[in-house]
Formats: structure tokens, C-alpha cells, sequence
């Protein structure tokens, strides 16, 4: 029988980050399944421990980023999410998957606006960890760098004080170490209450090698010539292979 | 019936206006974009505008003007455009196949037609030709110049 964890990747028209996000939660450890949006339902969530949101242009962020996969993915499971990750399920949004989650309530409020500078930005970034005992972030530095690719990745919220809220709370897991994007309190991913849901505009499943880094001389992390994206993911399945003890 | 609504977003300041052109024109004209959508419908209107809010409006990070007025004031002209009819809108399409979804709308869509709005603020008058020719595609567009609002 399997015992590896099961991971189910959100496919919409438009997501163009599946394969490699799928071979990012493979190489850490987990069975992945990518799942087209028509053909989920409830039940596609029975023994599952992840689901993934991925990266892309859902729906050609058409009205917003994001925000017709929400309505999709609400219409065709309802409150189904929100029962997984109270059941103990985690979720995992990268880009518009970030945008997906926010939209679909499931993370602090807070809405991904367009870029300060008014276009597609496309670079590395330095990160801080601000939640080094999430499950999403507990094998990972308290610096690190990692690509952003993304027009719409300024996080605001509808009063700057309940950013600056976040950031003490410890919603805001991670922040850019500069003013990247024009996002309120720097925030660049943020968690929900339980620890098991987590967003976050950086791509981590571009960066698992030390060779996808842009300094040819990066010596790598940790033990092997890991990138900083693959201890996000290793963070996740060793948090849900503990939890399973 | 026929309503008209317009979403404006509450953080994004307006922006340099040569970055919508091939090449820059002198006089420092800024922009701002907004989305304008004009529903026909049948049926109950409380259950219309709760679908105009949930689908079409982020009530975190925009505002919703309803009715034929600009959502912007002090601009020299503006410059709204769409899809012709016939055309293929792919947002339209989305918005109408999440609507045909709903079980129990309350209303009818009978028609929906979606316009960018970009209000052209500064510069020396009128100088929409430059933005209708970079912006707008005459085989599948549509598009009118509205006057200045100063």
C-alpha cells in the first residue's frame, strides 16, 4: 500500500505551473494527482493530504486574478476547502494560487492589486521568514531568495493597519526584504490561523536546484545542491508525514 | 432594464500615459483604467447587484460607481473601449458561463457588454488620437472619446 502522501494539484484553464510544481511535491516525497477544474468534485478530496494551487492566469485573469477560479472552484465543491483544512488538510497557493485563496476567503483578508510600478515584474527576490514554525516554513533559513514572476502580486488590504496586524500576528509568514512590489508591510505570503493553509506570490518549484539559482557559483542549502523552494516543500511533507504518526 | 456599473480600484495611483504608446508624447499626461459594465436584464434587482458584487467587484481593493456617470473626475478626455459585437469577449464568456452555473440566479442576463475606461489626465487637450490608434484594434474593436471632465 501506499504510504506516501497524496497531493492534488488544482488544474484551471489557464494554469501554466503544474508540471513543474507536480515534479517540485514529487521529488520531496508526495504521490501527486493534477486534476482539471471540470472534473473535480467532494469526493476527489478523500485521502488526500495537499491540495496545490498553482501558478498561471487562471481564466485569463479575466475580472481580477484569480477571481473566476474562485467562483468555479466554489461552485462545484461549495464549503468543501474550508472542511479540508478544519479536517486537518493543508492548502498550498504559489502566484495565482495565492490569488485564488485570498479570493476564495481562505487565508486573512486581503486582495493581490496590480504592481506599484504598473507592470509584469519578472526577478529574484530576498525573503524573510517571519513563521520559522509553520509547516510551510520550518526547514527554511530565516533569509532566502526566490524568483517572483507576476503584475498582480501587490498585497493590500482595506485599512494599512490590518496589514501591520498581520505582521505581528504572524499571518504574514513571509515578507520581501525589499519594497518589491509596492505590497503593504512588504508581505510576499501570508497563513491562515490554522498554519495549515499558506499562500505566497514567489515561486518556489522554480528554484529546487542549486543550478536553477542565477549565481552559477551558489553553493546550495542544506544537505545536496537543494534550492531554497525545495525546503518549502520538504518543510510541508515532513510536517504531514509527523502528523500522520 | 439596463444598469450600468463602474469599478475603480481604491490603490493604484494614475500612471505615466506614455506607457500605453509605442512612442512617448511630451506633456506628462498620467491614466487611470476602470471597467465598465453594462447589464440587461429581467427579474429581481437585489439578486443582480449581489451578482455584480460577488463576481465582478473586490470590495477590499475597489469601488463600485453605478449609473451612466464617470467613476473619475478632472480628466482631459477619456477613452473607452470593447469588443464589437460579435466578437469573441473572452471575459464575457467566462462571466456568462459562472452566471449559466448559478442554480437560482433570481434574474435574468439577457446581455452583458464590458469597456475599459482609461481617463487621460494633464497634458495639452485632446490628444486621443495617439491612444485610439495604439490602443484600439478597428477589426475587433469598438471605442468613443469622451470630453474632458475638468
Amino acid at each position: 500500500m501506499e504510504d506516501r502522501p497524496c497531493a492534488l494539484l488544482l488544474k484551471f484553464p489557464g494554469t501554466n505551473c503544474d508540471a513543474e510544481t507536480a515534479r517540485a511535491l514529487e521529488a520531496v516525497g508526495f504521490v501527486t494527482e493534477v486534476l482539471p477544474v471540470s472534473a473535480l468534485k467532494p469526493e476527489k478530496l478523500v485521502g488526500v493530504s495537499l491540495v496545490v494551487l498553482s501558478g498561471g492566469f487562471s481564466y485569463g485573469d479575466y475580472v481580477m486574478s484569480g477571481r473566476i477560479a474562485s467562483l468555479v472552484t466554489e461552485q462545484k465543491i461549495g464549503e468543501t476547502l474550508k472542511d479540508f483544512r478544519d479536517n486537518g488538510g493543508y492548502l498550498l497557493g504559489i502566484c495565482n494560487g495565492f490569488q485564488i485563496l485570498t479570493q476564495l476567503d481562505l487565508l486573512p483578508a486581503g486582495s493581490l492589486v496590480e504592481n506599484a510600478s504598473g507592470r509584469f515584474q519578472c526577478q529574484w527576490v530576498k525573503l524573510k521568514n517571519l513563521a520559522p514554525k509553520s509547516p510551510f516554513l520550518s526547514q527554511c533559513p530565516a533569509e532566502f531568495e526566490l524568483p517572483i514572476a507576476h503584475a498582480e502580486g501587490r498585497l493590500v488590504t482595506k485599512e494599512a493597519a490590518e496589514a501591520a496586524g498581520y505582521v505581528k500576528s504572524g499571518a504574514a509568514a513571509l515578507v520581501y526584504g525589499d519594497d518589491v512590489n509596492g505590497s503593504f508591510e512588504r508581505i510576499a505570503g501570508l497563513q491562515d490561523e490554522s498554519g495549515r493553509v499558506f499562500g505566497l506570490m514567489p515561486h518556489p518549484e522554480r528554484f529546487m536546484k542549486a543550478r536553477d539559482h542565477y549565481d552559477p557559483d551558489w553553493e546550495g542549502q542544506g544537505e545536496g545542491d537543494w534550492g531554497s523552494g525545495y525546503w518549502i516543500f520538504k518543510s510541508l511533507y515532513q510536517a504531514i508525514k509527523e502528523g500522520e504518526v | 432594464m439596463r444598469e450600468i456599473y463602474e469599478i475603480s480600484d481604491r490603490f493604484i495611483e494614475a500612471g505615466d500615459a506614455n506607457g500605453l504608446l509605442y512612442e512617448p508624447l511630451a506633456g506628462g499626461l498620467t491614466y487611470r483604467r476602470t471597467r465598465r459594465y453594462e447589464l440587461d436584464y429581467e427579474g429581481d434587482q437585489a439578486s443582480m447587484e449581489a451578482f455584480v458584487k460577488k463576481t465582478l467587484l473586490d470590495e477590499i481593493s475597489q469601488e463600485l460607481h453605478a449609473g451612466e456617470d464617470a467613476a473619475l473626475e478632472g480628466y482631459s478626455f477619456a477613452l473607452e473601449y470593447g469588443m464589437k459585437p460579435g466578437a469573441l469577449d473572452l471575459e464575457k464568456e467566462a462571466i456568462l458561463s459562472y452566471y449559466r452555473g448559478i442554480p437560482s440566479p433570481g434574474f435574468e442576463l439577457k446581455d452583458l457588454r464590458i469597456r475599459q475606461r482609461i481617463y487621460l489626465f494633464g497634458g495639452k487637450g485632446d490628444e486621443s488620437g495617439r491612444f485610439v490608434r495604439d490602443l484600439c484594434n478597428a477589426a475587433i474593436h469598438q471605442w468613443n472619446v469622451l470630453p474632458g471632465h475638468v
